[in-house]
């Protein structure tokens, strides 16, 4: 339905269970899941499903919550917690592969007073709670790239804004944006409610986005994610007139489209399954109307997120979304030999089962040489780390670390991220 | 002599509250540009930047960003943060789901155009059991 100041999708449907839904929602296994599946049915009613469907793969949040809640009362914390512990004392639905998102903290011992042993603690315990309950506790933001690869056409529940693009748009995998409460209810109980783009109907394309932008590095991308995400909203962009991305490419487009907008999925065509054309982006109907990103735009985006009054750098943050190992591979080659700045931290964020290839590899030891490191399960802006001010390749992170850290950021590539961190201070981009 | 009207409305998450309405044609992300210990909006160069959003109706036109906008709510909810009811344009699922966990009345598919009739200060009445946004404006 289109409203006059809005477009929704048919809203306030009911949602038909089957027999077997209806007892769980009866209580037939509890009073704890009759509530999860109330509020799936709620969310699905609200949305517009028709039907609660099978679920395939989940991605869920399990974090102890001090730092978002930085200041809260110790009873909101043990609420929070308390709530987790639940959800992990259930097992996870037979045949649905379970990971886990990023945590606030660390595992590893970590000499800043964020990574506050405590919560270390109630982590590890929540990350063992987990793996009991079936949940692969992998405490990342880029599920894919640490063995959870949904197949086309999977059903997924999937937690994280930029892997929820990346499952829609690049593996055309089904899934809506998850959060937290939903993501353990479809975990738990095996199921999903039907609606925006899990639907064949609604994955059309909403805003044709023109490409003339020279894109030349992994951040460009990025950035004509960040330009596209504000134009788009809720919406599903089009790119026409790019080339292929790579998979870190693909990445940063992801993750900078959920940060300005609050996009689900988009359409890179002759990359996209199901956007082979133009006209199928756009089930046949392709607008006349479009928005272009050229030079000019590019140039702009990337002067949106450098706020920095000056050129002393602090801290140097990469692999947001984590880092890949390929992305790995490149920051040591950069680092070999180097020495980073003193009083510089150099952060390449990344999975614990990425970084423990890395280790094997022989690249961690090359970055710890140099003096940076891979900080593992979290990353500097969800341990709201102090830093005055950040330089970073990943659009998302600079867009909320000036938020959440309150330091001054610069966003560029990952070369000029490298010449910053080992001269400890901003250069410019050549 | 205060001013009263109504704007014709859908409630997708029932219920009723009340509160001053703040309103903007923007969209904001819970995590990363909220904290919810503070209720206020910290996101840098954000139209409500420094705002408080604890008991007030947050008149925007979506939510948009972090998948943890629901876990945000959430806490908020906990230390008595949160907004007291929500007026969206275009309903994000997180929006939704952060409201039907948290008991937050959710209003969207308005008859008129919110950013035109109602402002920051008035004093609004959400019934997202009757699909009614009643405005309450002083004099």
């Amino acid at each position: 339905m289109q409203t006059p100041f809005g477009h929704n999708h048919e809203r306030g449907a009911v949602v038909e269970l089957t027999p077997e839904q209806q007892a769980v929602l009866d209580g037939a296994r509890g009073p704890y899941l009759a509530k999860l599946m109330r509020w799936l049915v709620a969310w699905g009613e609200a949305m517009g499903a028709r039907r609660l469907v099978r679920v395939d793969n989940t991605h869920a949040l399990l974090p102890v919550p001090n730092l978002m809640a930085r200041g809260a009362s110790r009873e909101t914390v043990e609420q929070y917690v308390a709530e987790l512990r639940e959800a992990c004392s259930y097992r996870t639905a037979p045949g649905c592969y379970c990971t886990v998102h990023t945590a606030f903290v660390t595992l590893d011992p970590l000499d800043v007073p964020e990574n506050d042993p405590e919560q270390v603690r109630l982590q590890k315990e929540l990350a063992e709670l987990a793996a009991q309950a079936g949940f692969i506790p992998t405490f990342t933001c880029a599920p894919y790239l640490v063995g959870n690869v949904p197949l086309k056409g999977e059903i997924c529940a999937w937690t994280e804004s930029s892997a929820v693009v990346y499952a829609n748009s690049i593996l055309g995998a089904r899934t809506v944006r998850h959060g937290n409460e939903s993501a353990i209810a479809a975990s738990l109980l095996g199921w999903v409610p039907e609606f925006g783009v899990m639907l064949e109907e609604n994955r059309k394309g909403t805003l044709r986005v023109e490409v003339t932008a020279h894109l030349d590095s992994t951040t460009d991308w990025g950035a004509l994610g960040y330009f596209a995400g504000k134009r788009a909203g809720l919406g599903i962009p089009v790119f026409h007139g790019v080339r292929r991305p790579t998979q870190d490419e693909a990445k940063q487009l992801c993750a900078a489209l959920a940060t300005s907008g609050g996009v689900s999925m988009c359409h890179i065509v002759g990359v996209t399954p199901e956007a082979p054309t133009l006209e199928a982006a756009f089930h046949g109907a392709v607008p006349k109307d479009f928005v272009l990103f050229d030079d000019q735009a590019l140039r702009e985006t990337y002067a949106s997120l450098r706020n920095h009054t000056g050129d002393e750098i602090d801290s140097v943050i990469l692999g947001c979304p984590h880092a890949s190992i390929r992305e790995i591979a490149e920051i040591a080659s950069l680092l070999r030999g180097k020495r980073v700045a003193k009083g510089v931290r150099l952060w390449v964020d990344a999975a614990r089962a990425t970084k423990a290839s890395a280790d094997a590899m022989g690249f961690t030891g090359v970055i710890e040489d140099a003096g940076g490191r891979i900080l593992c399960d979290t990353c500097p802006t969800n341990m709201r780390i102090p830093a005055r001010r950040i330089v970073t390749h990943g659009f998302k992170q600079a867009h909320y670390a000036r938020s959440m850290t309150g330091a001054e950021v610069i966003v560029a590539e990952t070369g000029p991220c490298i010449r910053a961190a080992l001269a400890g201070r901003w250069l410019g981009d050549d | 002599m205060t001013e009263t009207f109504e704007i014709r409305g859908k409630g997708l998450v029932g219920g009723r509250a009340a509160g001053e309405a703040l309103v903007a044609d923007t969209t904001l992300s819970f995590w990363g540009e909220f904290d919810a210990v503070t209720g206020r909006v910290i996101g840098v160069g954000h139209p409500l930047e420094g705002q408080c959003l604890a008991g007030r109706v947050l008149i925007i036109r979506s939510t948009k960003g972090s998948s943890a906008t629901p876990m945000m709510l959430r806490l908020a909810a906990l230390e008595g943060k949160a907004p007291a009811a929500l007026v969206n344009l275009e309903v994000d699922s997180l929006a939704a789901l952060g409201c039907i966990v948290n008991g937050i009345p959710l209003l969207t598919e308005l008859a008129e155009n919110p950013f035109e009739k109602v402002r920051t200060g008035d004093y609004v009445i959400v019934d997202a059991d009757e699909g009614l946004l009643r405005v309450i404006r002083p004099a």
